[in-house]
Parts: C-alpha cells; sequence; structure tokens
C-alpha cells in the first residue's frame, strides 16, 4: 500500500529483527525483559510487574546446526529454530523465558533449556505453565492457579508486587492494545483497504518487542494515518483471508501471498484476528478474568480439543463480514494441531462454496517460487 | 469422505470380515494336532471383543469410543463396549498384507503425521468402523491424539455423536491426580446422560478386583523377563498384556486365564533355567511402543544375533499399584493414576524425567546390553529428547541405537534396512561379538 506512516515505519521496523530502538532503551534503562511463546500466556502478568513481555520469535535465525543436537528433523521449524537461536546466545537480552505445554515440540524447549548451562545461565528465569486442553469451570480454576503460581515466582525473582490494582491497570492498557488493532481490521473492510495484510502483521508482531504504553501510542498514530490515507483507487484482484498458528510471524510469506494481485483483508491467525477477537474483563478478579478469557472468551485455539466448529464459525463469518474471495489456510510442516486444522477448515468450508486453498511451509521462508504459483492458480479459481 | 445413509450401520460389514477372518484362523488352529493354547486363548479374546461390538453396531446396544488410558475398567462397569476406533484395523493389518494402511495414503492429512493416526482418520472417513453411540476423547500422550478425535467430530456420521473429553494434567503430583479423577467422575456423569446407563459400583469394584489380578500376573511375568536368560521372546508380554489390560473389555477372568497361562510357563522356564534363545547374547531394551511387525523383527533379532527385546515401554509395569476397592473414592483415584500412567501417556505426558527415570530404572532391572530407540515418527515429543535419551544411555554406559521409523508402518524404513543398521550396530559395539 501507499500509505505513509511514520508509525506504521517504526513498527514494520520492528518485526524485521529481534531487536529494535524502543526495547534497547528499555534494556538500558533497567528494565526486565521475559519471553513466552505465542499468545496462551498472558502478557498482562508481565506489565503488572513492570516487565516488557517479549513474544518469541526466531526472526533472522539461518540455520539450526546447533539445535539439531537437541531436536530431530521431524520437529517443528519454528521450534528448532527458536531453540538454535537460544543457544546461540540472540537471545540473551531476555531476563525470563515461559514456556507452557502447547505441543509436544514446544513443551520440550523448556526441558532442553533447563539442562543447558549456556542459556540458564543468560536467562536466570525459567517458568512452565500447564495449559489445559480442554474446557471448562475446572480447566479455569486449574489454569488460574498456574497464573497464580507464574506470578507468585515473578514476584520473588524480580522483587516485585503484582497487586490487583496493578494488573486490572494492565488488563486495561492490554484491552486498548487489541481495541486499536481491531479499528485497524476495521479500516480493512473498505473497498481498497489502506494497509496490505503484510503490513498489519508487521504491526502485530513488531508490537510484541517493545513496551506496551510506548505501542499503543504508535497504533493510536496509525489508526489515525490511515483513517486519512489516500490510497489507489484500484480494487485488488482479489480480497484474501489467512487462517493459521503461532509460526506466522514473517511479513514476507504474506507478501508472497499477496503477489499475485489480491490482498489480505482478515485473518484468523495467532498473531491476528483470533488474538484480538475478545477483550479481557475488566471487573471482578484480574487472575481469574485472564483464566476465563484463554479458554473462553476468546477465539478458542487448536490446543483446545472439540473446539474446531467455533473456529470454522469463526473464520465463516470473518469472511463474510470482510467479503472475503478465498481462503489460505498455511500449516507449518510436523505441526499435527495444524495440519488436522487445514483438514477441518477445508471440509467445513467447502460445501459452503468458499474457496480454500492449504499450504503447508517451514518457519523460514522457502519455495516462494512454488508458494507463488499455488496462489497464483488459487486467483484463477476466484473469478 | 464417504457418508452413510445408516449411520450405526457403518463399519458392520467390516466388523463381519474381521469375525469371520478369526473364526476361520481359530478352526484351523483347532484342527491342527498341537494347537498353541496361548495363540487360541488370544484369538478368542480378539473374537468376543469383535463379536460384541458387532452386536452394540447391529443391535444399537451402547458403544463408546474410546482410547488406550480413558479408564477402561468404567464402561464394563457400566455395561458399555468399548472400542479403539484402530484396534482391530491394527490387528488385521498383518493378515491382509496391511490393505488398510496402503488405503489410508490416499487420506489428505500429510505423510508426517503418525501412520496409527492416519490409519484410524482413515478408518472414520470411510465408515470402517461403527458409529459409536458416545465418543471419549484423551487430550494425551500426543498433539496427533487430541486432534484426530476433533476430526472424527468433523465427519458427518460422527458429528452427532456426544463426546467428552478427558483432560489429564501434565505433572503428576497428589493433586493432579486427584483431578483427574474428578475428571473420570464427570465422564461417568456424562455417559450416564448419554448412554441411559447407570454405574454399579459393585460391578466396578468386581471390574477392579480383576484389573488388579490382571496388573499383577502381567507385572509378575515381566519379573520372570529379568531373569537371564529371558523365558519368552520379543515383546510377547507387552503385546498381550497391554492387549488385554487396556485393548480388550477391562476386568476380562478370560483374559485373567491367558495372562495367567503365560506366567506358568514362564514361572517354569525360569525354574529350569531354559531361555527362549539357546544361547541368548544380546538383551534390548526398546524404548517406544511396541511395532506392529514384532515377529519378524523378534524372530530375525534371534535366529542372526541370539538377541531378545525384553522389555519395552509397553511392557513397563513396575510402577502400576493396586486400586484400593474399599470407596467409590478410592477406585476412581487408582483409576486415574492407572490411567495417567498408562505406556506413552506416561513417558510422553509430562516433563522429560520420567522418560529418563524409566530408561534407567528398565535397565538396570532388566540387565540390558544395549538400547533401542526406534524415535517412531509420530512421537514428536520424544524426537524432542533425543539429547536426553543420548546422556541417559552414557551415563549408563549402555550404547543406543537411534533411528527415526514408524512403529506401524513398515515401509517408513524398510525391513533389510533396518536389519543394517542394527547388523551394523552390533558389530560396531562389538555386541555381536558376544
Amino acid at each position: 500500500m501507499a500509505t505513509t506512516s511514520k508509525a506504521l515505519e517504526i513498527l514494520a521496523e520492528a518485526s524485521k529483527s529481534l531487536v529494535n530502538p524502543a526495547l534497547l532503551d528499555w534494556k538500558k534503562q533497567g528494565g526486565k525483559i521475559v519471553g513466552f511463546y505465542y499468545d496462551y500466556i498472558p502478557e498482562e502478568l508481565f506489565t503488572a510487574a513492570g516487565i516488557l513481555p517479549y513474544r518469541m520469535r526466531a526472526t533472522g535465525s539461518t540455520g539450526t546446526e546447533l539445535s539439531d543436537a537437541y531436536f530431530s528433523a521431524i520437529n517443528c521449524s519454528f521450534v528448532r529454530h527458536s531453540f538454535d537461536m537460544l543457544l546461540r546466545g540472540s537471545m540473551n537480552f531476555l531476563d525470563g523465558l515461559v514456556v507452557h505445554n502447547f505441543c509436544d515440540h514446544m513443551r520440550r524447549i523448556y526441558d532442553n533449556c533447563k539442562v543447558t548451562d549456556s542459556i540458564t545461565s543468560q536467562i536466570p528465569f525459567m517458568h512452565f505453565i500447564v495449559l489445559p486442553k480442554k474446557r471448562g469451570d475446572e480447566q479455569v480454576a486449574h489454569y488460574r492457579s498456574e497464573l497464580e503460581s507464574l506470578k507468585k515466582h515473578l514476584e520473588e525473582h524480580f522483587h516485585v508486587q503484582i497487586t490487583d490494582e496493578k494488573l486490572s491497570e494492565a488488563i486495561k492498557t492490554h484491552n486498548t492494545t487489541r481495541r486499536l488493532q481491531r479499528e485497524i481490521y476495521e479500516l480493512r473492510k473498505r473497498e481498497v483497504p489502506p494497509i496490505s495484510g503484510a503490513e498489519v502483521l508487521a504491526v502485530l508482531v513488531g508490537g510484541t518487542a517493545m513496551p506496551r504504553e510506548y505501542y499503543n501510542e504508535l497504533l493510536g498514530q496509525l489508526v489515525e494515518d490511515l483513517k486519512v490515507a489516500k490510497v489507489d483507487a484500484t480494487k485488488p484482484r482479489a480480497r484474501l483471508m489467512v487462517v493459521g498458528g503461532g509460526a506466522i510471524d514473517d511479513p514476507r510469506f504474506i507478501e508472497v501471498l499477496e503477489s499475485q494481485g489480491g490482498v489480505v483483508v482478515t485473518d484468523a491467525m495467532s498473531f491476528g484476528a483470533r488474538a484480538i477477537s475478545a477483550d479481557v474483563a475488566e471487573t471482578g478478579d484480574p487472575l481469574s478474568a485472564l483464566a476465563h478469557y484463554e479458554l473462553f472468551d476468546r477465539t478458542p485455539t487448536v490446543r483446545l480439543c472439540l473446539t474446531s466448529s467455533e473456529r470454522n464459525e469463526f473464520v465463516l463469518n470473518t469472511a463474510k463480514e470482510y467479503r472475503v474471495d478465498g481462503v489460505i489456510s498455511v500449516a507449518t510442516n510436523y505441526c499435527d494441531p495444524w495440519n488436522f486444522e487445514l483438514l477441518n477448515t477445508e471440509r467445513y468450508l467447502v460445501p459452503k462454496k468458499v474457496p480454500h486453498l492449504a499450504l503447508q511451509c517451514e518457519y523460514l521462508l522457502s519455495g516462494v517460487g512454488q508458494m507463488k504459483t499455488r496462489v497464483q492458480a488459487f486467483m484463477e479459481t476466484l473469478r | 469422505m464417504t457418508t452413510a445413509t445408516e449411520p450405526m450401520m457403518r463399519g458392520v460389514a467390516r466388523f463381519h470380515e474381521y469375525t469371520d477372518r478369526v473364526r476361520g484362523i481359530l478352526g484351523m488352529l483347532e484342527k491342527s494336532p498341537n494347537p498353541n493354547p496361548i495363540q487360541l486363548a488370544m484369538l478368542r479374546l480378539l473374537l468376543a471383543n469383535e463379536e460384541r461390538i458387532l452386536d452394540c453396531a447391529e443391535n444399537g446396544k451402547p458403544l463408546a469410543s474410546i482410547w488406550y488410558g480413558n479408564a477402561p475398567e468404567i464402561f464394563p462397569a457400566m455395561g458399555i463396549q468399548p472400542f479403539c476406533p484402530f484396534d482391530d484395523l491394527k490387528v488385521h493389518l498383518e493378515l491382509t498384507d496391511y490393505k488398510d494402511l496402503k488405503d489410508a495414503d490416499k487420506h489428505p492429512l500429510p505423510a508426517d503425521v503418525c501412520s496409527l493416526i492416519r490409519m484410524a482418520a482413515h478408518a472414520v472417513d470411510e465408515g470402517l468402523v461403527p458409529t459409536p453411540t458416545v465418543m471419549v476423547a484423551m487430550t494425551t500422550p500426543c498433539d496427533a491424539q487430541l486432534v484426530l478425535h476433533e476430526l472424527w467430530t468433523n465427519n458427518s456420521a460422527w458429528a452427532k455423536v456426544p463426546s467428552f473429553v478427558l483432560d489429564p494434567i501434565y505433572t503428576s503430583t497428589p493433586e493432579d491426580y486427584k483431578y483427574f479423577a474428578g475428571e473420570i467422575k464427570r465422564m461417568i456423569k456424562f455417559l450416564e446422560e448419554h448412554t441411559g446407563q447407570k454405574m454399579d459400583l459393585d460391578k466396578l469394584r468386581d471390574v477392579v478386583k480383576e484389573s488388579n489380578l490382571q496388573y499383577e500376573v502381567w507385572n509378575e511375568i515381566n519379573e520372570c523377563r529379568r531373569a537371564v536368560p529371558c523365558p519368552h521372546p520379543s515383546f510377547l508380554s507387552s503385546d498381550l498384556g497391554w492387549g488385554i489390560t487396556e485393548h480388550f473389555v477391562s476386568g476380562d477372568p478370560e483374559g485373567t486365564k491367558l495372562l495367567q497361562m503365560i506366567l506358568a510357563d514362564a514361572e517354569q522356564k525360569v525354574k529350569e533355567k531354559k531361555g527362549f534363545l539357546p544361547e541368548e547374547k544380546i538383551r534390548i531394551l526398546w524404548a517406544d511402543l511396541i511395532p506392529t511387525f514384532t515377529e519378524q523383527l523378534g524372530g530375525w533379532l534371534a535366529e542372526e544375533w541370539g538377541a531378545v527385546v525384553v522389555q519395552d515401554f509397553q511392557g513397563f509395569t513396575s510402577h502400576f499399584e493396586p486400586i484400593d476397592t474399599a470407596t467409590e473414592e478410592s477406585m476412581l483415584l487408582g483409576i486415574a493414576k492407572r490411567s495417567m500412567n498408562s505406556a506413552m501417556i506416561r513417558q510422553g505426558r509430562g516433563h522429560v524425567d520420567v522418560l529418563i527415570n524409566d530408561i534407567t530404572r528398565l535397565v538396570k532391572d532388566f540387565k540390558i546390553d544395549c538400547v533401542f530407540f526406534p524415535g517412531h515418527m509420530g512421537h514428536k515429543d520424544q524426537s524432542a529428547s533425543v539429547r536426553f535419551i543420548r546422556e541417559t544411555c552414557r551415563n549408563l554406559k549402555v550404547p543406543l541405537l537411534a533411528w527415526t521409523s514408524s512403529n506401524f508402518d513398515p515401509r517408513y524404513l524398510p525391513m533389510d534396512q533396518l536389519k543394517k543398521k542394527i547388523s551394523e550396530f552390533f558389530e560396531a559395539t562389538e555386541l555381536g561379538k558376544r
């Protein structure tokens, strides 16, 4: 898109590498940074502790030579690249790391980190959170107790106090983020969206590596810039939607999907609509609100057993809302949850005459030519 | 994907095919001059189970789709026939030149998904199994198992099957076991609501007493396998013990009799210091579930190298405790502990420590000479634990042979290549020179 926005430039730049000026400034001023995987650990807890929450990526990784001694070739490439960067010391700006049992690959990052001196010596705070894999009141209670343990561990290790007031304030801050992000999504409903899908992913990714208040400021500026942006009058060749998991964090991947004349106008992604579709309740016990949000309020993740019908409906409703011409689902190789989800989505959408393309890929952008050909062929079917 | 107009009749033809086949084999064996009593008893158990599933499918009796580790004692106590949709397909694979496995290649799931899970997905899509009255899923031990159940609920024939999910906690503290006992209690309520069957606590007590006995006998068989030389061939007790306790109807006295028969034979052989092999040279730990091609591999190991797989994760029973039958709570808690420690659910569910400790204990208890880690392509958590397995074996000073294969698809690593790999390993470690 031709939109000029300083905020967009800053966020796009931040998505291209692991660190950015705002993150370095924070660190320079003695601020603490704790990494976490995917969007299933409430960032609000870190914000309330005065810690910068950092969503783990492997941006810039070029190989898995070091992590190959720990993981096999049949493990997900995001996990292998991410662990490789931990081994290389590329993540040494972190003061802590929180891992969970989202999937069979990721949960072993914790076990492997714990016994690797080169990592624990640089990242002294390590915590494992048990995520429930089904919905229910008992699971909310259990997850709340897990959050309570994380809160206690953070307080002890970083010598901070996370009061209910601070937590409620953090919830409001993060709800502001989600609200502003949704405003950007609203603007994508226009005939000619003022921002491309690749740019939106950059905005969402870049924001997970900087102080939250600053990110909200940038988002606010970006919303204003987009509202008045002068855009190319040509309608996109097709309005596309992307469905996928937490390993899709490279805007260049979306660029490839958009390279054949289509524009990604919405998504059901972890860095995307699935993570911002609802707010955390701002009243009542804040830890309970966070636990309830994860299991009930937000669009469910593939980890939660027997929730695909809800995700399918989310995809269909979103596609209708954004007048989508075709849906592209993406899964990383060896990722069972997402490869099954691709099939579930396809079997749901195709009988409803929603065109669907399923793509498998590696974490690092590769096979671009082949992918372009498949997207081009898909676009032909949308005519 | 096929759709059936009569959902309850799905899979019926296939199960008739199974029962006809098993009856035929049984008939031939019974007429043979020296029938193997263990083989006969096992086939009779299999036939009885398949006939019960067929009866449910044809006559609308309550049938529950389950998976191993799903508290198997509960179902017979409620008069519900359980079945795992891959079990019978798996049993009949070798008898049908792996036809279902080959057919499952056409399934749209990618080839890197566990071969067993793909086959189970194919089975439901193609109507090779009956549509159950209810479905119980478990969220562990692997991602694929969880999403397989999700996929089934998206099949038109299964879409309206009421479903319940058991979610064991990642760790194994006393509180976690209590939580899972609560999950089982909620499952009972669900089963009562959707099948019309009621929990009979006296019946549950009887089932648990019998299954306690089965675990005790199975464990004694394994105790005998500690002897040098090992009295029985590779994988034998793992295959039968797991089948009887987890895959057929729990607490069936006929299953107990079969295990007792094997135990008597094992004890006799240990007493006589008589091994399965005339000269046992190499004792192997198979650090995973056992493969479908046990006979072929076990036979070759014995003949070519004087080697025997004396233990594996599937047959590891020393950690099981008898369930206290005093009260409902004590029974549910015991069932919860047992289920959360079932093979693979035990090693694959939580942190890697359990895997390390189990390998360590098995190597010591069974006087293991080397460890085979077959790296089943479906067990992605184990593939992310290779460094731990290497280190554990190094500390124990036992050679390790690790590779990537499929426990359920012999085409993934063809047998001749596997044999070559094993032979080179035995030569390099000099185990073969014994």
